[in-house]
């Protein structure tokens, strides 16, 4: 129920962490920038979220998500930029007066309370007269379903019941944004699939503004309004699930997004007139117009490129690229080849079963093409796509 | 695959089987020394408590004696209640303040390690030596004042309890600062998101998941003053000393430990007996105490 505004958000660990571990660093894990200061661990982060908007940072572990999201929370401090929550500049206010919940990856339940006093604590510590206290916990437990267990002790339930139960001790605060660290990262794929489907629900029901964290890109698309893609402390991209599948800002999002990974090749991008067309390994596709004219408006001139495209979005066809086939998944709905090139290069194609899927077993030669609508073209020196700034 | 797991579970069923059919080869040893060393001596001291004697050898098996006599000693329910006294007060100063300090020196205090290692150096010296130490610091102040920690009980007892404090806060702090640390960050974070206060943080989030910490830590404390002998021995002796109307010395900071040592090795030799009824009763009264102790704070424990 309140939009939040991240203006220049900065987060630097001073030097003096790092000395102590000097020792172990000679293999730095990530390209996170170093200053004087310190170890950068966001930059300049600006991101304006809606009122009752669902966000999702999500990038590789590292990226500064958590940290962002630790920042929004204040426990961690800022050290550069402003956070508004509401109207309000929360830079230096208390995590309790921001009006914000959170849902921890290791659920952070009280163990020596009980399911209903877990709920409870937070009203009880602001002196929420009792009646009402047991009216939002039973609210909330029935939305979770855990009515039942609302006198166990945490180690008394499985790990989606802890995690409902996380959930609805933030439910019960009423909070004005809801954030959550990587929530469903404890669990195991078929209950994170079910409770990836519940927080779904539960967003209809509690109607309010959603932070969102996790290292899965399913999660992210599947879950968010915009996604935030982040890495080494940098904003890669922030867009909604369909843009930043279709229009990836730079060769990582591209990467990061979409299950199997996109494929690349070394390719030349060429211009002939206000026409654009990539050639690679003996094949030239001529781009489509939308694409030949964002590169146009751009005057991208003739250049070597890296070439992406995705699994979903490469055919099987009599002539194209030449490949043989090295591996065989059936997905069940669909099988994944892999095919290698005859300069080596392995090709993922989702080629559906009811089709002629199952025709390709290993070692059979195939031909692959791809529309002119589905390549991306990434600069060879910066990564980014040319199309878009 | 399966032929390799065969043969791992042939290989450990060949090597156990010899082993585990003559385990009580290897059990003799230890077995045998606790035997020698607790089993017989514990149960020696019992039967010597029915009996008169002077050495073990000789003794004369005389009933109930022994305990009526030790119950209704004067000298011994004085310790008794002095001892008590003293564990109470001892139990409660010990295990807040080193909890204190724990809790201290885990919020990322500079030197904090230093420290650490500072605490828990009083706890490397024998009680003997400690005693004596103490008796000439507390006797160097009081002297200023023209008395003596040997002249007033109050003294004796507070000097005492200071001597305790200093030998035992660094390692009762050792282990809170290892409950402490097992505490999930997560969980303060969530309570400070929660809206608990510092000290709610502490009250209601930490301490409840500490528990196992504070059981361990009351055992010790309490099961180390009653027991207590070296240190009471090196820095008063039991002085002062109260002369009753019935002729009865009573020593002003005797505890259990040194009433029962000063009537076995006193002058009066045909009370042997009596000490080492006294020595059953204190035994029965330890375990009693440090059982009801940990039952009670056992239930307070949770499991993460």
């Amino acid at each position: 129920m309140a939009k939040v505004i991240l203006k220049d958000i900065t987060k630097i660990y001073p030097n003096t962490q790092d000395k102590k571990k000097k020792g172990k660093k000679t293999e730095p894990k990530s390209k996170l920038q170093v200053t004087d200061e310190g170890v950068v661990a966001v930059q300049k982060f600006n991101l304006d979220i809606a009122d009752k908007e669902f966000i999702v940072l999500v990038g590789p572990s590292g990226c500064g998500k958590s940290t962002t999201l630790r920042m929004i929370a204040g426990l961690e401090d800022i050290s550069g930029g402003e956070l508004y929550i509401g109207d309000k500049l929360v830079n230096d206010v208390e995590p309790k007066n921001r009006d914000i919940a959170m849902v921890f990856q290791s659920y952070a339940l009280y163990p020596h309370m009980t399911v209903y006093e877990n709920m409870a604590f937070s009203l009880k510590i602001k002196k929420v007269p009792k009646d009402e206290i047991d009216k939002k916990v039973r609210e909330a437990a029935e939305i979770l379903d855990i009515t039942q267990y609302l006198d166990r002790k945490p180690k008394a339930l499985s790990g989606g019941q802890r995690q409902r139960v996380a959930i609805g001790r933030a439910i019960v605060r009423d909070p004005a944004v809801f954030l959550m660290d990587e929530p469903l990262s404890n669990l195991d794929a078929k209950l994170r699939n079910q409770m990836r489907a519940e927080i779904i629900k539960l967003r209809e029901r509690i109607n309010t503004t959603f932070i969102y964290v996790t290292h899965d890109q399913t999660e992210a698309m599947t879950l968010g309004d915009r996604i935030v893609i982040m890495k080494d402390g940098f904003i890669q991209q922030i867009g909604t699930p369909q843009e930043v599948f279709d229009h990836p800002a730079n060769l990582f999002v591209a990467g990061f997004i979409g299950m199997p990974q996109m494929n690349t090749f070394d390719a030349k991008l060429v211009r002939e007139g206000d026409k654009y067309f990539v050639e690679v390994l003996d094949v030239k596709v001529e781009l489509a117009e939308d694409k030949c004219a964002r590169l146009a408006a751009r005057n991208v001139q003739n250049q070597d490129v890296i070439l992406g495209v995705r699994p979903q979005h490469i055919v099987l066809t009599d002539k194209g690229i030449e490949g043989t086939v090295d591996v065989s998944e059936m997905m069940g709905s669909e099988v994944h080849l892999h095919a290698k090139t005859k300069d080596g290069k392995d090709i993922v194609v989702i080629v559906p079963t009811e089709k002629n899927g199952l025709d390709f077993g290993m070692g059979s030669e195939v031909n692959m093409i791809f529309g002119g609508n589905v390549a991306h073209v990434f600069s060879k020196e910066d990564e980014r796509n040319l199309e878009w700034e | 695959m399966k032929l390799k797991r065969d043969a791992a579970a042939l290989n450990s069923k060949l090597l156990r089987r010899p082993i585990q059919k003559c385990f009580i080869l290897f059990l003799i040893p230890t077995f045998g020394a606790f035997i020698i060393g607790f089993i017989y001596p514990f149960l020696q001291g019992i039967y010597l408590s029915f009996c008169k004697f002077i050495t073990t050898r000789n003794a004369t098996f005389i009933g109930i004696d022994n305990y009526k006599t030790a119950l209704t000693d004067s000298t011994f329910l004085h310790a008794f209640w002095y001892t008590a006294l003293f564990a109470i007060v001892s139990l409660l100063l010990i295990n807040i303040l080193a909890f204190a300090i724990a809790y201290a020196l885990t919020r990322e205090i500079k030197g904090s390690n230093l420290f650490r290692t500072v605490f828990f150096m009083p706890n490397l010296i024998g009680g003997i030596v400690l005693g004596y130490i103490w008796s000439m610091i507390f006797d160097g102040v009081l002297s200023r004042y023209n008395t003596s920690i040997l002249l007033e009980s109050k003294y004796g007892f507070w000097g005492l309890i200071i001597l305790m404090c200093w030998q035992q806060i660094g390692y009762m702090m050792i282990i809170y600062i290892a409950g402490i640390q097992s505490v999930p960050e997560d969980m303060i974070e969530a309570a400070r998101i929660d809206g608990a206060s510092g000290w709610q943080t502490l009250i209601k989030v930490v301490i409840p998941s500490v528990m196992p910490s504070i059981t361990i830590c009351t055992f010790l404390t309490l099961t180390n003053s009653f027991k207590l002998f070296d240190q009471n021995l090196a820095l008063t002796g039991g002085s002062p000393f109260e002369f009753k109307s019935d002729g009865t010395i009573i020593k002003t900071t005797e505890m259990l430990a040194l009433n029962i040592y000063n009537t076995f090795y006193g002058s009066n030799t045909a009370a042997r007996g009596t000490a080492q009824a006294k020595a059953v009763i204190f035994f029965v009264l330890v375990a009693t105490i440090s059982i009801i102790q940990l039952r009670a704070t056992r239930n307070k424990e949770v499991q993460q």
